[in-house]
């Protein structure tokens, strides 16, 4: 049994140096893997070696799997194990011939690649949504300022009905949360059309409000060029909310 | 987009239920055939079954434990759009950490914090996909549907307060 830990221990050190990637595989494989893997793996002739085999890939994703537990059961036996292990382990990498060092790294670098473009679309998501949640030119943001504003309009109310909601463009999965908008430039100015929905009270009825902006130059914030709703039901009508033209 | 007559809300849980469901009953399947197949002793007929075993135990709970995050983030989020009458990405940024918040109640309060983190940025990595894609999908064509450089003929003239009847 001993002799199996350390052999457990000494898969996880390697596994420990390869690289960052393959640490991808591993949480999902401890947490989907509710038995222990290999109980009966110590009565089996050590034979595996790493770069001996065709299948690398699915290795390594068995090998993930295999040392994850490795490791959780070396970690219990004691400190014994790791400290025979690593001596062993660098003498290894010694006896490494030069096209394994090449394939070693040429591994290592296209996890890294991996690894940078996952963080890198991440940190871009990140950015977007930050950006349009807090930025005060996002279009959620004029959207939000402008419901307010249609909020507070008592003939707004006076048509709709008092708890006036507003929502944007529906997809298909039923979600209204995104209003549509237009972004242009006029005279060196930004301006930015958006278009959202409001509901009330009153059954059956709906309004469409259009809201421009513009891009102040002395102070780089949008100010509210124009808000109106349009009834959609019958009575058409226009509520002017806002004209700064 | 077509215009839906009725309010997508109450009706969305189920479809999110459902969504999700299926959702990971599917991934789950794929992932336990294949985790399945490997884990099992030497040879095609018992790796077919142990891969068999493995989509049919697992996948069902995997994808129960998606059906329950995804109603249960749909119930919070319609009720957050109807308390703040309002729709916007923080409604499913916050009821995803509130969901995530609730599924680890039993865990006590530090691993609720955890997962209500995991659940607001999951779900802001989720929205940001969705403002991207929508972005893509409108510079596919440059200036859409009549895009009139003067303001729309529905605008009131700029002097005086006549209401236009249409």
């Amino acid at each position: 049994m001993f002799c199996a830990s350390l052999v457990r221990a000494r898969q996880c050190s390697e596994k420990l140096q390869i690289s960052p990637g393959r640490w991808l595989l591993a949480p999902s494989g401890r947490a989907l893997s509710g038995t222990w893997p290999c109980p009966r793996w110590g009565h089996q002739p050590p034979r595996r070696e790493p770069t001996s085999r065709p299948a690398v890939l699915l290795q390594g994703a068995k090998q993930s799997l295999w040392t994850q537990a490795g490791g959780l059961r070396a970690g219990k036996s004691g400190d014994s194990s790791k400290h025979v292990s690593v001596p062993r382990d660098q003498k290894e990498e010694t006896l490494l011939s030069a096209a394994q060092k090449v394939k070693e790294a040429g591994r290592d670098f296209t996890y890294f690649i991996v690894v940078l473009v996952g963080i890198s679309v991440t940190g871009g998501l990140f950015y977007v949504i930050f950006k349009e949640l807090f930025s005060s030119s996002s279009p959620s943001k004029i959207y939000g300022d402008a419901l307010e504003k249609c909020r507070s309009h008592p003939e707004v109310i006076a048509v709709f009905g008092e708890p006036i909601k507003g929502y944007g463009e529906a997809t298909r999965r039923g979600r209204r949360q995104l209003v549509s908008h237009i972004e242009y430039i006029k005279d060196g100015l930004k301006h930015m059309r958006l278009k959202f929905y409001i509901e009330g009270s009153e059954p059956g009825k709906r309004g469409t409000v259009h809201v421009e902006v513009k891009e102040n130059p002395d102070r780089g914030r949008f100010e509210v060029r124009y808000i109106f709703v349009d009834v959609d039901t019958f009575p058409r009508r226009t509520i002017i909310i806002e004209d700064n033209r | 987009m077509e215009e839906y007559a009725r309010e997508p809300c109450p009706w969305r849980i189920v479809d999110d239920c459902g969504g999700a469901f299926t959702m990971g009953a599917i991934g789950g399947g794929i992932f336990q055939a294949i985790k399945g197949f490997r884990n099992s002793p030497v040879g095609v007929n018992h790796r077919l079954r142990g891969s068999l075993t493995a989509v049919k135990t697992r996948a069902p709970q995997l994808g129960g434990s998606f059906a329950v995050w995804g109603g249960l983030f749909s119930m919070i989020d319609c009720s957050m759009v109807r308390m703040r009458g309002k729709e916007d990405p923080w409604n499913s940024i916050t009821s995803g950490a509130l969901t995530g918040a609730i599924l680890a109640a039993r865990n006590g309060p530090v691993a609720m914090v955890g997962s209500a983190a995991m659940g607001g940025i999951l779900l802001a990595l989720i929205e940001g996909a969705g403002i991207l894609l929508t972005r893509f999908a409108s510079t596919q064509f440059p200036n859409g549907p009549q895009f009139s450089d003067d303001p729309s003929q529905l605008q009131p003239s700029p002097f005086g307060d006549y209401r236009q009847y249409q």
